[in-house]
């Protein structure tokens, strides 16, 4: 018999991860990869269907918990992660994941983002960025580029989107992370890691909208543009890529560039390390593409570990506890003064 | 207890709201425009049917309004401040002391018929102290709670499932809490379909839920109005909240000097005390000091057709005893 008795949790099978309801997205979205690779992951993760549940708020991506065979909540337009803070604080027994899209979570609730991600709450929180409004039919979003028409910008937008990596890595994220609908494995590869991170995990995935917003990634994540497209961030590895890897990232007057290795040397390309504390090589990177055309990098950017909020409360509550006791209400009205009549 | 600063009055009440989901019970107080910001989430609330409390300690207003001075208008926020048909019971107190006792009624209400509640105070009371006579806690009526621990309903293969929206004789949906095997449920703002919980656009289950969601705040349990002063007067007085201390005094006053006058202080503001139409009926004159412009007794008018007038004061200053005394020998000639 060993001597600690490991708890062994029932085997599951996507199924088991799915739930009755119909899922309702147009065909040919990317959620349903998204979906399907959690589902597929979900098994493997060493947690009960029981203890997980997914918030979301609204928009395409928010109808998920619907078809999460967990407990879940679809919310209120852009407030999951306000609403996953309050469970995640009083219930660390739960794995929780956040859903929301680039509208949900970063136009009306990007205060509510920052601040979880700030605290570091432990929540998995997933970005689906499709950079348009989807569900309300094709208005711009947060993180739709400049000068692109849609139904609310008739001749191009003008405002400069956010960068969702590097809004996370401006808020404090401990784990922030980028990958793309198209590819299965590098999905649930980041998944498991923000599943695995303590405190708060940030991924953004690229997804396309085929109806509103169709191929706004396709230069970049189709099969084959790759290779050349994708950098592949990888701790402790020199941040490489290219069909033979002959490009590399330098780093270059406090920013990073695109060099060719051939030209720099293997010795100039920086190695990716992904547990700097100082978040600004990270942020640098983020920054490698403007838009979703030159070569943009994925996987994961930050992976620090600091306090969970949740965790410092409780540590509190037990410290106060241990040398003031157990509160008692009766001892607390009593406690000033009093007098009797 | 945990207690938590949140970034703004939008996360404060949705965390207490993921809280509440989580089987605690989650508390959120704030004043002046923090409650039209919290709005939405009381209805989201509303419709995932889970216990809250909001305490909304009122101030002058419109927006940032009179930020340290009383006020006590937003009695049809609370009331009617949601979009759609968004009902919820709402109560007040009366005096510093009473705060106590309310906060423990609009906890048993919550928890008993899991649904947000609202809790009234305004900043006269908020501010004011009396002695009080400390309670015997063992005194104080339990607040039972039971989670659901296995599935209430059976699919066609005879499977036990689990339907978040089933109810019982209160109309309250069991409380769910994750962790539990076998009930994950996933609910939402949606309208969903009674019983399963599954979302749902049939035109005849959203006219069932809108009423349903009525009848469950009607069905919370509010003890009878009580008539202080005179019980059969010739002029009631009607009020809510902190003004209970200034219309106590001038009654008093009033029914010394020899006048019939009576006093009814409501602390259930929805629903009403099944005996307060009687009460209103008894009285020819009645009389609602308030400080806004006349919600209670628009309420009062609306519901039970009585010719209910409105004193109001809107000065950041609370009413006195010798004012409503005034104002009660005016109104009967006296």
């Amino acid at each position: 018999m060993p001597d600690t008795a490991e708890e062994v949790l029932p085997a599951t099978t996507r199924a088991d991860w799915q739930s009755d309801q119909e899922v309702r997205w147009c065909p040919g979205c990317g959620d349903y990869s998204i979906l399907t690779a959690l589902q597929l992951l979900m098994p493997d993760l060493d947690v009960l269907r029981e203890d997980t549940v997914f918030i979301s708020g609204i928009g395409c991506a928010a109808r998920f918990p619907y078809y999460m065979n967990t407990y879940g909540i679809h919310g209120i337009h852009g407030r999951a992660p306000a609403i996953a803070t309050g469970l995640a604080m009083s219930r660390p027994d739960l794995h929780i994941w956040v859903i929301g899209g680039d509208g949900d979570m970063l136009s009306i609730g990007g205060n509510h983002l920052i601040h979880a991600l700030r605290r570091n709450i432990d929540l998995n929180i997933l970005l689906f960025n499709n950079q348009i409004y989807g569900l309300t039919k094709g208005q711009f979003s947060p993180t739709s580029e400049v000068g692109k028409v849609t139904k609310s910008s008739p001749v191009g937008l003008i405002a400069r989107p956010f960068n969702p990596v590097s809004v996370a890595l401006g808020a404090e994220a401990t784990f922030v992370a980028r990958t793309h609908d198209l590819d299965r494995g590098h999905m649930q590869e980041t998944f498991r890691r923000a599943h695995e991170h303590p405190g708060a995990a940030f991924v953004e995935v690229l997804q396309n909208c085929n109806v509103f917003n169709d191929g706004a990634f396709a230069a970049i994540t189709k099969r084959d543009a790759r290779e050349e497209m994708l950098i592949d961030l990888r701790h402790g590895e020199p941040i490489l890529f290219g069909s033979d890897r002959q490009y590399g990232v330098i780093g270059l007057d406090g920013a990073v560039a695109i060099a060719e290795v051939a030209e720099v040397g293997l010795e100039a390309v920086l190695i990716h390390d992904e547990t700097r504390s100082d978040p600004s090589r990270a942020f640098a990177l983020s920054r490698l593409a403007e838009t979703p055309t030159t070569p943009t990098p994925i996987g994961v950017f930050r992976a620090v570990e600091h306090e969970e909020y949740g965790t410092g409360i409780r540590a509190q509550v037990d410290d106060v506890q241990s040398h003031e006791g157990l509160g008692d209400l009766d001892e607390l009205l009593h406690s000033l003064p009093t007098w009797e009549v | 207890m945990i207690t938590f600063q949140a970034e703004d009055e939008i996360a404060a009440i949705g965390s207490a709201l993921g809280a509440a989901y989580g089987g605690r019970l989650g508390v959120t107080a704030t004043s002046g425009p923090g409650v039209a910001l919290k709005s939405e989430t009381l209805g989201l609330a509303v419709s995932l049917e889970l216990p809250l409390i909001l305490l909304d300690i009122q101030r002058g207003g419109p927006s940032t309004g009179l930020p340290t001075k009383t006020e006590a208008s937003d009695l049809m926020l609370a009331m009617h401040g949601r979009h759609g048909e968004a009902p919820l019971p709402i109560v007040s107190a009366n005096t510093p002391a009473d705060c106590f006792y309310m906060a423990i009624e609009a906890a048993r209400i919550a928890l008993t018929h899991r649904t947000p509640v609202i809790l009234l105070s305004d900043g006269y009371l908020a501010n004011s102290s009396e002695p009080w006579l400390l309670p015997d806690l063992a005194s104080l009526a339990p607040i039972p709670v039971e989670f659901a621990t296995g599935p209430n309903q059976t699919n066609e293969d005879g499977d036990g499932v689990f339907w978040p929206y089933l109810r019982d004789d209160l109309l309250a949906r069991q409380w769910a809490v994750p962790g539990t095997p076998g009930l994950m449920h996933r609910i939402g703002g949606i309208e969903k379909e009674d019983g399963t919980g599954n979302i749902s656009y049939d035109p005849e289950n959203h006219r069932h839920m809108v009423d349903l969601r009525r009848a469950r705040v009607q069905r919370v349990e509010v003890p009878d109005a009580e008539v202080a002063g005179v019980e059969d007067p010739d002029l009631l007085m009607v009020g809510w909240g902190s003004t209970w201390g200034a219309i106590t005094g001038a009654v008093g006053r009033a029914c010394r000097a020899g006048h019939r006058v009576g006093h009814v202080h409501l602390r259930h503001l929805n629903p009403l005390p099944a005996n307060l139409g009687d009460l209103l009926g008894r009285s020819e004159k009645v009389l609602v000091p308030e400080m806004n412009l006349g919600q209670l007794s628009q309420i009062l008018r609306a519901e039970y057709l009585v010719d209910a007038r409105t004193v109001s004061k809107v000065t950041g200053q609370p009413f006195t005893a010798a004012e409503l005394d005034g104002i009660i020998r005016e109104a009967l000639g006296a």
